[in-house]
């Protein structure tokens, strides 16, 4: 029944993204995508749930096979989770924007894509469905918008991820190749095959994933896509990128070597702090929003990186726990980051502004979608009892538990980690508390926030029901924990709750915790009184003037003038005289980004200088170009001949 | 129930009512220290009384996060104070003792009076919410890490485990404590905002940190924060002397050890602040960061099997 259902699910979602051609209503065709969606949700949340199997298994021949196991039912579900109430915002969304009809169908194609690759079960279906997935989203941001930035943002995206994206035809076609696709037992064809199919995921599934320093094209892209796509590229697609990852870390590797969990780790940690730096320094909603993903996807790979390092240490219980943390992370970020993309592009809409200092009192112009975003900002900032902190709580205690009980190396590695991820929760706060602050609090600052009123009704309803799963989430964590933890075989701690109990925490009793911060809330602005007649703020007698008003960068800025060390801040100071008497003052400060200064700009430098000395083989005369294919076929008749049986 | 449970938890929902006299015993050694006469150590309920009675006011143009920061700030300290157990017998509020909540609450507490800042647009309630936060990056840093520093000896960060791992004389045969120790007093002048982190009792807008939001309250929305305050010292003052301070691992000894600590505490903060003057604005992270450096130094230690 479930795989009719699947099955069913997929027509109905393909059906969805082709209606657009046909002279229909688009709202019809999005709500054909998201009765798909739902039903293939559906499927995967009983075959996650009950940890059912159904359709093919993994098979190393080159027939196409689709199928869905637990780790599968867990993804198409999160795909589902945050795509229905995305489909929903799009049925309000998409008809403004140019070729509605193409991003429509487009997104329909991309969705199918998505659920094709966590479904996929040989070599061959799982590469096509992971270059489509890569492709449509891109071909899509293009039909919606096609100008010379966003041209050259979608040619920075294609090249980072099919440059990265070789690792994943690497990892694939070795793993044919060897016939171990079934299932665990790489490990017996040598280390250094191990080796090989380890760094090519993580350089082909980690550059799809966003993780440093292969991350460049994720905030170029997702400001400048439709939001309802941002928010399936960012809340869905990273995940699915994850998906392959752990497929490979925990199951055709598996147990994957310790060093393996190190580098994940490192290169998690580097991914979370530098996407936060990253967010804490950005003027614009979306752009914000995307470094921050950069941050939680660091965040997850951690938690994966810890989960191996404790396997290998032979801490069962607690590798299970840090494997069901990130995958809980996946979801709360997908639920979280979905919501988020979807309330700016109903700002943008709304106010015609993406600028953070040009939006501003907008929780009160716009409650729904404000509040929406708030709820969405604060669990995205950790804060207790949203999903964000269940989530993060998690990661947190795997990484203690990390250095409790991996020994000597995984252990100091779980505990810089730690501080390191403390300190990128504590970024996070002062970059989310500004990023609420201005855009939802205070007076308006731009004509478009002032005259804002809040959208319409579809869209209204996708920001809100993804901010509701951000509550609820955030209130029954250990109902989704219970049936992660059965993911992975070994030791599940037993008596699970709506709360977080498990051994060696003092445990996260959600539900009593949010009834004490809820009652005493309740009481406390209950005796608080009524409001009383309003009076001007007080601000120690200064009149309010807009001139006055914080910027975004003068927020932050105690914190970068005290890592100055760190991070060199470029200040221009230019100063305008006529005789002597100083006429202008201009001044600009930017933090240069080091990734983009210290490996983009050498590899861009080096690509072009390649390309220069390539390019005289170009000839253009077609004796040259038959001679080049002559040299080529005896190059290879002689490696064939040395290396051959 | 035990007689042990039920005097932790009498003594924990005591402190629901007396954290603010902590506040006043530190003012009172403060002035006998300075050679003045001073406020009685009652004074904080006189303020509180007086607060009570006033009306609370309603800033033009500020939406409900002004109107829930104080009573979300007072809701946290209260889930917190029920969290952190003074002994190892404390009974469960239905709210758990992880060592790690209380971190989040202590953010949740921090971030709302921010936001409030940001629904004021006040200046100085802004300038003193981003020193807050920038303070706070290196704060959590440094507890997380003592936290840890804490745990390890005894694998779990249940606090009532901590307690117990922390009792007896065996523990501080590791350079790990002594290093968390060290670590744990910066983290109270962190979080109780005293010199030479903050000054508590400036009233000069410029140089505030933690007060800066608090100016645009009264009434009865003040008195919340002004409870939270005392009550964010007795939570960190009590993490310390149950985490790192020695005491016995007896209920009833180990109880009034920890009590008695937190009181030496009030009075090491009143010494404090009357000997030292506040540090340079954007030296503070780099001091906080330090000891930060040197906990992680003490959870090496401890890895590495480093004893005394």
């Amino acid at each position: 029944v479930i795989a009719l259902v699947a099955v069913l699910a997929a027509a109905i979602v393909a059906v969805g993204a082709a209606l657009p051609v046909a002279r229909v209503p688009l709202a019809v065709a999005l709500w054909t995508q998201g009765v798909g969606v739902g039903l293939a949700g559906l499927a995967g949340g009983v075959a996650f749930i009950a940890g059912r199997t159904v359709g093919a298994g993994f098979r190393a021949g080159v027939h196409p096979g689709f199928g869905i196991d637990p780790l599968t039912g867990f993804f198409v579900c999160v795909v589902a989770v945050a795509a229905l109430p995305i489909l929903v915002y799009a049925s309000g969304y998409v008809p403004g924007l140019p070729s509605a009809r193409a991003v429509a169908g487009l997104g329909g194609g991309f969705l199918l894509a998505l659920i094709g690759v966590v479904c996929a079960r040989d070599a061959l279906s799982f590469l096509a469905c992971w270059e489509l997935m890569t492709i449509l989203p891109a071909a899509c941001v293009l039909v919606a918008k096609p100008d010379v930035i966003v041209r050259r943002a979608i040619v920075e995206y294609l090249a980072i991820t099919h440059l990265g994206g070789t690792g994943v035809w690497i990892v694939m076609l070795i793993l044919a190749e060897r016939g171990v696709l079934a299932g665990p037992g790489l490990a017996a064809h040598g280390t250094a095959v191990v080796a090989l199919v380890a760094v090519a995921s993580l350089v082909g599934f980690g550059s799809k994933a966003g993780l440093v320093p292969l991350h460049m094209w994720l905030p170029r892209t997702h400001p400048v896509a439709p939001s309802h796509l941002s928010a399936l590229m960012s809340g869905v697609m990273l995940k699915v990128a994850l998906y392959g990852l752990i497929r490979v870390c925990f199951w055709w590797l598996d147990p994957a070597p310790a060093w393996l969990g190190i580098a994940l780790v490192a290169v998690g940690a580097a991914s979370a702090v530098g996407g936060i730096v990253g967010a804490l320094l950005q003027r614009e909603l979306k752009r914000l929003l995307a470094y921050s993903s950069i941050e939680n996807v660091g965040l997850i790979a951690i938690a994966l990186g810890v989960s191996i390092v404790l396997g290998d240490a032979g801490a069962r219980t607690w590798a299970t726990i840090a494997f069901a943390a990130a995958l809980l992370h996946v979801l709360n970020h997908a639920v979280i980051k979905a919501a988020l993309f979807l309330a700016a592009g109903s700002i943008e809409r709304a106010t015609g502004e993406h600028r953070l200092d040009r939006l501003g009192g907008l929780l009160g112009r716009m409650p729904w979608t404000g509040g929406a975003c708030a709820v969405g900002i604060l669990a995205l900032a950790g804060m207790p009892l949203l999903n964000g902190f269940a989530s993060e709580w998690l990661v947190l205690q795997a990484l203690v538990h990390g250095a409790m009980s991996s020994g000597r190396t995984g252990g100091l590695v779980s505990g810089v980690a730690l501080a390191v991820v403390a300190a990128t929760i504590g970024i996070g706060l002062l970059c989310f508390v500004k990023f609420g602050g201005l855009v939802l609090l205070g007076r308006p600052r731009s004509e478009g926030a002032r005259r804002a009123t809040d959208v319409g009704l579809p869209m209204r309803a996708g920001v809100v029901g993804l901010a509701g799963a951000c509550v609820v989430l955030g209130t029954v964590p250990g109902l989704v924990l219970a049936p992660l933890l059965r993911l992975r075989s070994g030791p599940t701690p037993a008596g699970f709750a709506a709360g977080l109990w498990l051994p060696g925490t003092g445990g996260l009793p959600t539900v009593g915790l949010l009834a004490v911060l809820a009652l005493v809330t309740a009481a406390l602005v209950r005796a608080r009184g009524p409001r009383t007649t309003p009076a001007p703020v007080w601000n120690c007698g200064q009149a309010d003037e807009p001139a006055l008003a914080w910027t975004p960068a003068g927020f932050s800025s105690s914190l970068l003038l005290s890592v100055r060390g760190v991070l060199p801040t470029e200040r221009v100071l230019e100063r305008e005289h006529q005789g002597s008497v100083v006429t202008h003052v201009r001044y600009a400060q930017h933090v240069p980004n080091p990734f983009e200064a210290q490996i983009y700009r050498p590899a861009q430098r080096m690509a072009l200088r390649v390309a220069h000395v390539a390019r005289r083989l170009q000839s253009g005369s077609l004796q040259a170009y038959v001679g080049y294919f002559v040299v080529l076929l005896i190059a290879l008749l002689i490696l064939a001949r040395v290396v051959g049986p | 129930v035990t007689a042990a449970e039920l005097a932790t938890g009498a003594v924990m929902l005591a402190a629901l009512a007396g954290a603010p006299v902590l506040s006043g015993l530190i003012q009172r050694q403060k002035a006998y220290l300075q050679g003045r006469v001073g406020t009685s150590m009652w004074q904080p309920y006189r303020d509180l009384r007086r607060l009570w009675r006033k009306r609370a006011v309603q800033p033009s143009g500020t939406t409900a996060t002004y109107l829930l920061a104080p009573a979300v700030n007072a809701a946290a300290l209260f889930a917190a104070m029920l969290i952190v157990p003074a002994t190892a017998d404390a009974p469960q509020f239905g709210v758990g003792h992880d060592a790690l909540v209380v971190v989040g609450l202590l953010a949740l507490a921090r971030g709302m009076l921010a936001l409030s800042a940001w629904d004021t647009t006040s200046g100085f309630g802004l300038m003193s919410a981003s020193r807050d936060l920038t303070f706070a990056v290196a704060g959590e840093v440094l507890l997380a890490v003592v936290l840890l520093t804490a745990a390890l000896p005894v694998g779990s960060t249940d606090l009532r485990a901590m307690w117990l791992g922390a009792s007896g004389s065996g523990i501080w045969a590791h350079p790990a404590h002594w290093c968390g120790l060290a670590g744990m007093i910066l983290v109270v002048l962190v979080e109780t905002g005293r010199q030479p982190i903050d000054n508590p009792d400036t009233h000069l807008e410029l140089t505030m940190v933690h007060e800066g939001p608090l100016l645009e309250y009264a009434g009865r929305d003040l008195a919340y924060l002004q409870w939270s305050l005392a009550a964010r010292h007795w939570v960190v003052m009590l993490l310390a002397a149950s985490l790192f301070l020695p005491h016995p691992s007896g209920a009833a000894a180990g109880l009034a050890a920890v009590l008695g600590w937190v009181i030496a505490l009030t009075a090491l903060l009143a010494l404090v602040e009357t000997m030292t003057a506040k540090m340079r604005l954007l030296r503070v992270p780099h001091l906080v960061g330090s000891a930060g450096l040197l906990a992680l130094g003490g959870v090496a230690s401890w890895i590495l099997g480093v004893t005394l």
